[in-house]
C-alpha cells in the first residue's frame, strides 16, 4: 500500500472518528444536562427545557456536516467554560503538552534502552533485572505522580519518562533478544566484530520497523498518562484542560480535544505502517 | 505451578475480602461521625477516611467490585471480539474490510480521553451503581477492536488449515466447523486476550476514579480510594492510608504474571 493510500485511511479513519465522537456527545443522555437538574425546585421545568432542546436538534447527519464544515474553517466551537473560542485555549496549553510528552518519551526511551540492551545479552537472569519494570507496570499512573509529589522528588517528566520506559522495556528486551540470537549475529560476534559495530550495522538496521511500531505505541501511552499527570502536577496542558472539561460539562472543548489526540494518534501509526511498507518494499 | 502461587494469593485476597465484609457490622457507607480519620481502632481495624467510613470494608468492597467489574467487561470485550473476528475472517472480503475499518477508527481514538467523554456526558442524576455499571461497560466496548485483530488474525490462518478443507469437503455446514472445529482451536487465543484485559481495565478505573471520573460516591472503588492519598491530614493521622493501593499493586502484578504466563503460551 502506497503512502498516499495510507495517509488517505488515515484521514479517512479521523473523519470516521470525528463524525462517532460528535455523534456521541450530541446524543448521550447527558449533553444538555446542567446543574439545574440537581434543584428539586428547578428540576421539572429544567428537565422540560432541555428536553425542549433536545427536540429541536437537527438530524445526525446535519449536525456531522455542520460541525465538520466549522471545524474546517478553523472554528473548534465555544468553550461553554471559559466563553472564550476552544482554539485560543488549545494553542498555549498544545505547547505545554507536546514539550511534556517529547520529554518524557525521550527520557523513557533512553532509560528502556539503557536497560534493555545489556539484559538482552544475558543468557538468563532478564526477568529479575526486569522486575522494577513490571512492578511500575502495575502501579497506576496517577498513583505513580501523588507518590512523586508526597516523597517530594521527581515531577511530571519523571513519572512519564519511568511509564513509557516500563512499558516499552518489555518490548525492546524482547525485540533485542532475538536480535542477538539471530544467525548472521552469531556468525559476526564469531568473528570478533565489537559489539558497537553490530548494533549499528546489523541490529539497528534490522529492528528499525518494529522500533517505529514501538514508537507509535509510545506516543499512545503517553497520551493517555498526560491527563493524570497533567492534572496532580496542575501542567496546565491539553490533559488538564480535558479533565477540566468533563469536571465543568465543558463538551466542545472535550470534542476537540479528543479529536486532536486521535489525529496525533492517527499519524502517529502512519509512522508505523509506512516504515514496515519501505522495509517490504 | 507458577501459576498455582498468583492463584492462590488472589483467591485469598476475594476470600479475605468477603469474609470482611460478611464480618463487619458496618456498611461500606456507614458515616461513624465520632471517628473521622481515625487511625487503627478495635471499632475500625485500618482506621477510617474523612466522613467516618470504615476502611477494611471499603476496601473489601473495592476490591470485589473491581474484580468483579473487570472480569465481566473482559469476558464481554473478548466476547465481542471473537464475534467481529470471527465474522470478519469468515465474511467476504469487503465486509472484513468493513468491519477491520471499524476497529481501525476504535483504535485511533485514545481510550483515556473517549472514557472521560463517556463518562462526562452521563446525566448528573445518574446512580452510583449506574456509574459502575456504564464505567466497566464502556471499559468493554472500547477494549475489543484490539482482541478482535488478533482473533482476525489468528482466524483466518485457521481459515485455510487443512483440516478446515477437509470438513467443508466432509459436507460440515459452517455453524457445525465453527463450533466443533474453530473455537476449540481458537481457545488458546482467546484466554490471552480476557487476561490482559482484566489488569488492563482495573488499572484505567483505577486512573479514571483518582480525576473523579470513575465509580460515583459512596460506592468504594480503588480509583476512588487512590484520592485518599491527597488528603495529607490523613496522611499524617494513619499509614492504613496506603492499604488500597499496597492492594491495587499486589493483585495487578499477581494478574500481570498471568498475562506473562498466557502470553507466552499463545
Amino acid at each position: 500500500m502506497t503512502i498516499v493510500t495510507r495517509a488517505g485511511r488515515t484521514l479517512l479513519l479521523m473523519l470516521f472518528a470525528g463524525a462517532g465522537t460528535i455523534l456521541l456527545v450530541r446524543f448521550a443522555p447527558g449533553f444538555f444536562s446542567d446543574s439545574r437538574e440537581m434543584d428539586a425546585k428547578y428540576a421539572a421545568a429544567a428537565r422540560a427545557e432541555m428536553q425542549a432542546q433536545n427536540n429541536q436538534q437537527p438530524a445526525a447527519p446535519l449536525i456531522v456536516i455542520h460541525e465538520v464544515k466549522s471545524w474546517l474553517h478553523g472554528d473548534l466551537g465555544q468553550s461553554r467554560q471559559y466563553n472564550v473560542p476552544v482554539v485560543q485555549l488549545l494553542g498555549a496549553r498544545a505547547r505545554v503538552s507536546a514539550v511534556l510528552l517529547a520529554r518524557g518519551i525521550s527520557l523513557g526511551w533512553l532509560l528502556a534502552a539503557c536497560t534493555a540492551l545489556p539484559i538482552s545479552r544475558l543468557p538468563q537472569g532478564g526477568l529479575l533485572w526486569g522486575a522494577p519494570f513490571t512492578l511500575l507496570l502495575s502501579i497506576p499512573t496517577a498513583a505513580m505522580a501523588t507518590a512523586c509529589i508526597l516523597s517530594n522528588a521527581g515531577g511530571p517528566v519523571l513519572v512519564l519518562s519511568l511509564l513509557i520506559a516500563a512499558r516499552d522495556f518489555k518490548f525492546l528486551r524482547s525485540i533485542l533478544h532475538g536480535a542477538w540470537r539471530s544467525p548472521h549475529l552469531l556468525q559476526g560476534r564469531a568473528q570478533g566484530l565489537p559489539a558497537w559495530a553490530l548494533l549499528r550495522m546489523h541490529i539497528l538496521p534490522n529492528v528499525t520497523p518494529q522500533l517505529c511500531a514501538l514508537t507509535t505505541l509510545s506516543i499512545v501511552t503517553a497520551l493517555g498518562a498526560v491527563v493524570p499527570i497533567e492534572v496532580i502536577f496542575t501542567v496546565p496542558g491539553l490533559g488538564q484542560l480535558a479533565w477540566s472539561a468533563v469536571m465543568n460539562r465543558d463538551l466542545p472543548v472535550l470534542v476537540a480535544v479528543s479529536l486532536l489526540m486521535a489525529c496525533v494518534v492517527g499519524f502517529a501509526g502512519m509512522l508505523s505502517t509506512r516504515t514496515v511498507t519501505l522495509e517490504a518494499a | 505451578m507458577k501459576k498455582r502461587l498468583p492463584a492462590a494469593i488472589l483467591l485469598l485476597l476475594v476470600l479475605g475480602g468477603v469474609v470482611a465484609l460478611r464480618l463487619s457490622r458496618y456498611d461500606y457507607a456507614f458515616q461513624d461521625r465520632d471517628a473521622t480519620m481515625a487511625p487503627s481502632t478495635v471499632r475500625h481495624w485500618t482506621g477510617t477516611d474523612e466522613l467516618g467510613r470504615d476502611r477494611t470494608v471499603r476496601v473489601a468492597a473495592a476490591l470485589l467490585i473491581d474484580l468483579t467489574g473487570a472480569t465481566v467487561a473482559a469476558a464481554l470485550t473478548t466476547a465481542m471480539a471473537a464475534a467481529f473476528g470471527l465474522l470478519a475472517a469468515f465474511s467476504p472480503r469487503w465486509v472484513a474490510a468493513i468491519l477491520m475499518f471499524l476497529s481501525d477508527a476504535f483504535l485511533s481514538l485514545p481510550w483515556l480521553f473517549l472514557l472521560m467523554m463517556v463518562r462526562s456526558v452521563l446525566p448528573l442524576t445518574a446512580s452510583p451503581l449506574q456509574t459502575a455499571v456504564t464505567t466497566f461497560l464502556v471499559l468493554a466496548a472500547l477494549g475489543w477492536p484490539a482482541c478482535a485483530r488478533a482473533i482476525y488474525r489468528g482466524a483466518l490462518v485457521l481459515r485455510s488449515a487443512d483440516w478446515m478443507i477437509q470438513g467443508h469437503a466432509c459436507g460440515l455446514k459452517p455453524r457445525q466447523l465453527i463450533r466443533l472445529h474453530l473455537v476449540p482451536h481458537l481457545r488458546p487465543l482467546f484466554l490471552p486476550q480476557f487476561l490482559i484485559c482484566i489488569p488492563a481495565f482495573i488499572m484505567a478505573e483505577a486512573n479514571l476514579g483518582a480525576l473523579g471520573l470513575g465509580v460515583a460516591e459512596p460506592m468504594p472503588s480503588w480509583g476512588a480510594m487512590l484520592q485518599e492519598l491527597d488528603n495529607s491530614t490523613l496522611l499524617a493521622r494513619s499509614h492504613w492510608v496506603y492499604l488500597p493501593i499496597a492492594l491495587l499493586v499486589v493483585v495487578l502484578l499477581m494478574l500481570e504474571s498471568f498475562t506473562t504466563e498466557a502470553e507466552t503460551h499463545a
